[in-house]
């Protein structure tokens, strides 16, 4: 393939979707980037997004559905915070511990799900409602509240979200593409039979993905903590709507990663879906149009995507009679 | 797999849209307090309220199951009730309360209400109001009491039910009240002097007529200081049918010489939505956020330390600490032992002596907020809001409403502020 319909494939969709969020910002007399705040909202979706669509498309492009990721999120930073602010710790702490717990109620979730060997979107259901049912007994119900903790708050910045997105792409493309996990993951993505036959353990790979997705998460829940200034309790599966965000992302990673790197495509799926939610935000759309619109957003892509040869045909035909 | 998967995106996408273009059922939906009616009397098929002569306590010897209706079981309001009821008043009397799972529509609470039946419950004191006529309906065929804690009915739902038998009646914030928690909260800051406000919203948006009343009085405090009009209106009536009319989607405006620089409505907690949030409290003219409520979880994160901050909710060790430090400057909350005087309706309808309005029909009385300026005051209410021992109704207080005549609990009840239910308590 050659470089520049590469380069075009890569960046296609964020570029078309900036200039349209501009165009219609503009349309309305209002600015897409006019402040500092706005580019700290911007960069603080795809931090939070991004994160989230490499947890999900872990398992998912395994065909193993975790509903548990959200609720992942919600214990790990529930745990992390009660430490931290009891022995009055920062950011960085906090952030580690979530890391930590992240991945160990990951390798938990994957844990359950290797050894009941029940379809793990069951597995998941079941670890989504005892991860909840932790947070809301180790809370009391009341959640977590970090309006008084300055030191908590100030994490949210520009150059910290800038860092934490880089060092999960690069973590992501070494782990994937540069280890011999990843080449086994892959392997197994292809065909598990033949996988296993020729001598790859499927336990180990999904344990690791499990804790991995989990550790990604845990991060995702410190940054939406201490962002938010709050941690709301969830419960009967509350927890599992920011999954929802992926989903958009993780489509448009998987048409990008046909022109370059998946796990980059999922980050510029996280950087076009920080456009929209920008745009919302700038327009202060009202919630039902902006879920209605991004429903139709995402519906209209997987159209795109079931119907795209259809639609080059189209355009070649129409060019040749042109 | 990946048509798998993309079929999988797709119900995903169709579950969004359709909750999208829903709205929420289950908040609360409160209409104005029919009050006392006046309708001729001799409709109830009850006794009409005893004399002090006949009154006796309540009977202890039998456990009495009362069921709860709950669609909210996580937030701090609906932990402190639940608190009361079963670290209190289960030590207290003789009853077992027994709790229903967080109700999200009229389905759910219909097949609570029957597993709250087939449980031998004799009684519902509900908290859920997706559907009241059905679960009032229900109660009444199958011979169970019925009450509404913190809420009220519509006039026309009172109307229809005040003369059932088992309907026991309702306490709690009538709309009126609502409006004038709103009122007052931004005429606090608007006799300070602050005319530049960020607002936000809540469930009005999902047209949950509690916060549309409490933003609707906020609005007609800023008519009326600033001498202007909001969507054209300027009253209590005309800012609620104007706000209705506008889909209630609130937009910032110029109110004569106050301004409500930003607003946002709902409950997304998505990026977008804690950006919207962002861009309220980091707008350099704003002075004061005022939230219908969840005010302290909306704005935790982002308020400036120069703004003010009111909101209209509950007291929690949480807030108490935000007052405090001065994040919160003004608290209206729902206290948790509010509810103590329902229970004792109940039980006293129970145990053969039902409280009926003077007309023999059922209650429907109001009752409102503690207000807090200061953290001293919200220390103070909180100290007795959250005892497991000394609440706001001691069980001294709540056995005299036992078999009360009706003005007796009518007075009780709407004696509510906190001094004067530290003088009840005396």
């Amino acid at each position: 393939m050659k470089m520049g319909k590469k380069i075009t494939g890569t960046l296609v969709i964020p570029v078309i979707t900036l200039i349209a969020a501009w165009i219609i910002c503009s349309s309305q007399g209002v600015k897409l980037f006019e402040t500092q705040l706005n580019l700290l909202t911007f960069i603080r979706t795809v931090a939070n997004v991004s994160l989230v669509t490499f947890a999900l498309a872990i398992n998912l492009n395994s065909g193993r559905f975790d509903f548990s990721l959200g609720s992942v999120a919600l214990l790990s930073s529930v745990i992390s915070s009660k430490i931290v602010l009891a022995l009055d710790w920062g950011p960085v702490a906090m952030l580690l511990l979530s890391l930590c717990f992240g991945v160990i109620f990951g390798l938990i979730s994957g844990a359950v799900y290797v050894s009941v060997k029940l379809p793990p979107i069951i597995v998941s259901l079941a670890v989504a409602l005892l991860y909840e049912g932790l947070s809301f007994t180790l809370t009391g119900g009341h959640g977590v509240s970090f309006a008084n903790s300055a030191r908590l708050l100030g994490f949210a910045s520009i150059p910290n979200f800038l860092i934490i997105i880089v060092l999960a792409l690069a973590f992501m493309i070494i782990v994937f593409d540069r280890t011999k996990f990843g080449y086994e993951y892959k392997a197994l993505l292809s065909g598990q039979k033949v996988a296993v036959s020729t001598g790859i353990r499927e336990v180990p790979n999904a344990l690791l993905c499990y804790a991995i997705a989990g550790g990604l998460m845990g991060i995702q829940g410190f940054i939406s903590a201490t962002t938010n200034g709050t941690i709301q309790m969830s419960l009967n599966f509350g927890s599992i709507s920011p999954m929802f965000m992926a989903f958009l992302p993780m489509f448009i990673g998987g048409f990008i990663g046909r022109y370059s790197n998946d796990k980059l495509g999922y980050l510029l799926g996280a950087v076009t879906s920080a456009f929209i939610s920008l745009l919302y935000v700038r327009l202060n759309v009202s919630s039902s149009v902006q879920q209605i619109t991004s429903a139709l957003l995402l519906v209209g892509f997987l159209i795109y995507l079931n119907n795209e040869g259809k639609l080059k045909g189209l355009f070649v035909r129409g060019g040749g009679k042109g | 797999m990946k048509n798998g998967m993309k079929l999988t995106a797709l119900l995903m996408a169709l579950v969004m849209t359709l909750c999208a273009c829903g709205t929420k059922g289950n908040e609360s939906t409160a209409s104005a307090a029919p009050g006392t009616s006046t309708e001729a009397p001799g409709k109830s098929t009850e006794a009409p309220a005893t004399t002090a002569a006949e009154k006796t306590g309540p009977d202890d010897s039998k456990n009495v199951k009362i069921g709860v209706l709950v669609s909210d079981v996580t937030s701090a309001e609906a932990l402190a009730f639940r608190a009361y009821y079963e670290e209190y008043i289960q030590k207290q009397y003789n009853v077992t309360f027994m709790y229903s799972d967080e109700l999200a529509d009229a389905a759910a609470e219909a097949s609570a209400i029957d597993n709250f039946i087939a449980n031998n419950c004799k009684a519902i004191i509900s908290f859920a109001s997706a559907d009241r006529p059905a679960q009032i309906e229900t109660c009444e065929s199958n011979g169970v009491y019925y009450a509404v804690a913190t809420g009220t009915l519509t006039d026309e739902q009172y109307e229809t039910y005040k003369n059932y038998k088992y309907y026991v009646g309702a306490i709690g914030p009538d709309l009126m009240t609502e409006y004038m928690a709103g009122y007052d909260m931004a005429k606090y800051y608007l006799d300070q002097g602050f005319t530049k406000f960020g607002m936000f919203g809540g469930a009005t948006p999902y047209y949950t007529e509690m916060h549309i009343y409490r933003a609707a009085g906020m609005l007609v405090a800023m008519c009326e200081a600033g001498k202007g009009t909001y969507l054209g209106a300027s009253d209590m009536g005309g800012m609620i049918g104007a706000i209705y009319g506008a889909g209630c989607q609130l937009t910032p405006a110029k109110i004569g010489s106050v301004e409500l620089c930003g607003y946002v409505g709902g409950y997304d907690f998505d990026d977008a939505w804690f950006g919207k949030l962002a861009a309220v409290a980091n707008d350099p003219n704003v002075e004061v956020l005022l939230a219908v409520g969840s005010g302290q979880t909306a704005f935790a994160g982002f308020k400036q330390a120069s703004q003010k901050l009111g909101d209209i909710d509950c007291y929690t060790a949480d807030s108490v600490k935000l007052m405090e430090s001065g994040t919160l400057n003004y608290l209206a909350g729902k206290f948790s032992a509010s509810i103590g005087p329902i229970f004792m309706a109940v039980l006293s309808a129970v145990q053969g002596h039902p409280i009926r309005n003077a007309e023999g029909n059922a209650f429907a009385i109001g009752q409102g907020y503690w207000v807090a300026t200061s953290a001293e005051e919200a220390k103070e209410y909180y100290a007795v809001d959250s005892s497991k021992t000394e609440p706001a109704y001691t069980r001294n207080m709540l056995d005299k409403l036992y078999n009360a005549s009706y003005s007796d609990f009518e007075a009780f009840v709407k004696a509510y502020s906190f001094e004067e239910i530290k003088g009840l308590a005396k």
